[in-house]
């Protein structure tokens, strides 16, 4: 009976050793669940492939790509990838884009595992995909519904204010030495510089400045001050020219508007900021505009127009050249003052409104911002993980 | 008529520029291609209109012989010597390319260059402490200058050593544009963003009028 246990309990180590070291020394196994799909939010000219990693172990070193066109015969996509090309370490699975395909035809793939020794072992074939070009973005639902939400506010406030209520704006400086400046220099007998800075008329921050220019142009039309405009842009002359001469007949003067006052200069950035410098240290203008897209010239254009004791109203969107306005001018439009401008100068109720708008979309981000830290020191993360997937 | 079209035309594509961002589909990537490319076709159109002005404005100053006069003589003579080599030859010219390289770089280089004095100047005048918020101004531009050479972190760990922490200069630097200056750049930026999307939605919309010519 003992001899018959031991006899048992070897065959059943023997077996088990066995089992385990085939286990360990089985040769690589073909790529398991392989699915070939449309890539999503695309414009139809890939598809994704997925399958599964490797076990450890296997001695799969790569993979090829096979794919056949409308069922003809397979043929390798490119060179062999590695496990690095392919693997995906957040999700833990193989995946591969086809960036050869087009809509017109249905595809099917293979995946050819390759071993140390070269060897390879293929998957099934996949079911046949043809891409499709998406209409819509999924990705970017949350940003479509940012954008629907900001706009409605926008309109909304519009409507409000239409409706006759009042609607406060706060004094910005800037703008309200607008007709300080102007005054001045009609005062002094000297012109006004406007310089609408490097922005093509593509720009909203030179649309801005432009607008800004119209109300400026209607209060030198009053005073008969001359207003200088050096262009940098051949289609901002045309577009300014126009503008100006609206706004001197509306204030009944076309005699007082100049057409050689709005000229162009040069689209060079530094010949430009000569050109103006030129002007200012010649024609030393009592009033100074500063108002659009500004990069390095800013400084020199500020700087040389502080020397000759001329008043500043400098305004931008690059963040960056705001310091240098702030130190050099007399008064500065910092960032979205730029774009409430037009509104603050025709007090126009159209334009008040969406003023206030903008404020409701100030507030709302303000909020998510609250909300997102004190969620995420909480530890609950989705605001920032949907911010992270807006794509 | 005359503003009800263009402002037709400005909403339509508005409206249809912004759907392009939202649809990766073949159809929307080439009407956005071709808009911009027939926006493209502006320009050249513009850009003889706008020499047109810059002759015309040279040629007054001549004839009125105002201030430096004798400059507008250059501006022809560098005008009329881009474009007799430019245009027959060809950009690619080697005569065009010399003047490029050595007359025009290095006069926008100068003029680069005078940056350094006019920040120099512009700095003095912004870091004179004369009240609390200048003060600190001043003290946090030098420790962002400090930090921003390697004498600064040499300063830092000669005079500074007991301290017990090295490189504290740079360290410093580096909270100051990473904490504060990044929060109220952040801050002007989303500010920027809600008004250029307030501007394009008035523009859009025809509330906003004046690129037109005039107000109303």
């Amino acid at each position: 009976m003992t001899h018959y246990k031991i006899c048992l309990w070897i065959a059943v180590c023997t077996t088990l050793f066995l089992w385990t070291s085939l286990g360990y020394t089985q040769g690589p196994t073909a790529p398991s669940n392989v699915v070939a799909k449309d890539t999503p939010n695309d414009d139809g000219t890939s598809i994704t492939i997925t399958w599964d990693v490797p076990a450890d172990g296997s001695g799969i070193v790569g993979y090829n790509i096979l794919s056949s066109i409308d069922e003809a015969d397979f043929t390798q996509i490119g060179e062999q990838l590695s496990l690095e090309d392919v693997i995906d370490t957040k999700t833990n699975i193989c995946n591969y884009q086809d960036t050869t395909v087009s809509r017109l035809n249905a595809f099917t793939y293979i995946i050819q595992a390759v071993t140390e020794s070269g060897d390879t072992i293929q998957s099934q074939q996949t079911e046949s995909v043809r891409p499709k070009a998406q209409i819509f973005h999924t990705g970017k639902i949350p940003l479509f519904l940012a954008m629907l939400l900001f706009s409605a506010a926008i309109v909304g406030n519009i409507y409000y204010v239409r409706s006759g209520r009042e609607v406060f704006v706060r004094r910005i400086p800037g703008l309200e030495a607008v007709d300080e400046a102007i005054g001045r220099a009609t005062e002094m007998g000297r012109s006004i510089l406007y310089v609408l800075g490097l922005g093509g008329v593509s720009n909203v921050a030179t649309i801005a400045s432009m607008t800004i220019l119209g109300q400026v142009a209607r209060r030198t039309a009053d005073y008969e001050t001359p207003l200088r405009v050096p262009c940098n842009d051949p289609i901002v002359l045309n577009v300014v020219r126009e503008m100006v001469k609206t706004s001197y007949l509306d204030e009944g003067r076309p005699d007082a508007y100049s057409e050689d006052n709005i000229f162009f200069l040069t689209e060079s950035q530094f010949a430009y900021a000569a050109g103006v410098d030129g002007m200012m240290l010649r024609e030393k203008p009592a009033a100074i505009f500063l108002q659009g897209t500004f990069y390095a010239e800013s400084l020199i254009l500020a700087e040389t127009g502080n020397s000759i004791g001329a008043i500043q109203i400098a305004g931008t969107d690059s963040e960056a050249q705001l310091p240098f306005f702030i130190a050099a001018c007399d008064y500065t439009l910092i960032g979205e003052e730029l774009y409430a401008a037009s509104a603050y100068l025709s007090k126009e109720p159209m334009l008040l409104g969406s003023l206030r708008g903008q404020d409701w979309g100030k507030l709302f981000i303000f909020g998510l911002i609250i909300v997102g830290v004190i969620l995420e020191l909480s530890g609950i993360n989705w605001i920032t993980t949907l911010l992270q997937n807006v794509r | 008529m005359k503003r009800q079209i263009p402002l037709a035309l400005c909403f339509l594509f508005g409206v249809v520029m912004i759907f392009t961002q939202f649809s990766p589909h073949p159809v929307s990537k080439s009407i956005y291609e071709r808009v911009i490319s027939g926006a493209l076709i502006i320009g050249p159109f513009a850009l003889v209109l706008a020499t047109i002005t810059l002759i015309q404005t040279h040629i007054n100053r001549i004839q009125r012989r105002t201030e430096h006069w004798g400059y507008s003589f250059v501006v022809f003579a560098g005008l009329i010597t881009m474009v007799a080599i430019g245009v027959p030859f060809g950009p690619e010219n080697p005569v065009f390319v010399w003047l490029y390289t050595n007359v025009q770089v290095p006069m926008d280089a100068t003029m680069f260059s005078l940056l350094a004095f006019f920040i120099a100047s512009a700095a003095y005048r912004a870091f004179r402490a004369r009240s609390t918020e200048a003060t600190l101004l001043l003290v946090t531009a030098l420790i962002v200058m400090l930090g921003n050479v390697p004498v600064g972190d040499l300063i830092w760990n000669t005079i500074l050593s007991w301290t017990g922490f090295e490189n504290q200069a740079s360290a410093a630097r580096g909270w100051i544009l990473d904490n504060p200056n990044l929060s109220a750049r952040r801050g002007i930026i989303l500010g920027v963003s809600l008004g250029v999307i307030s501007q394009s939605i008035r523009i859009i919309l025809g509330i906003e009028r004046s690129y037109l010519g005039g107000g109303d």
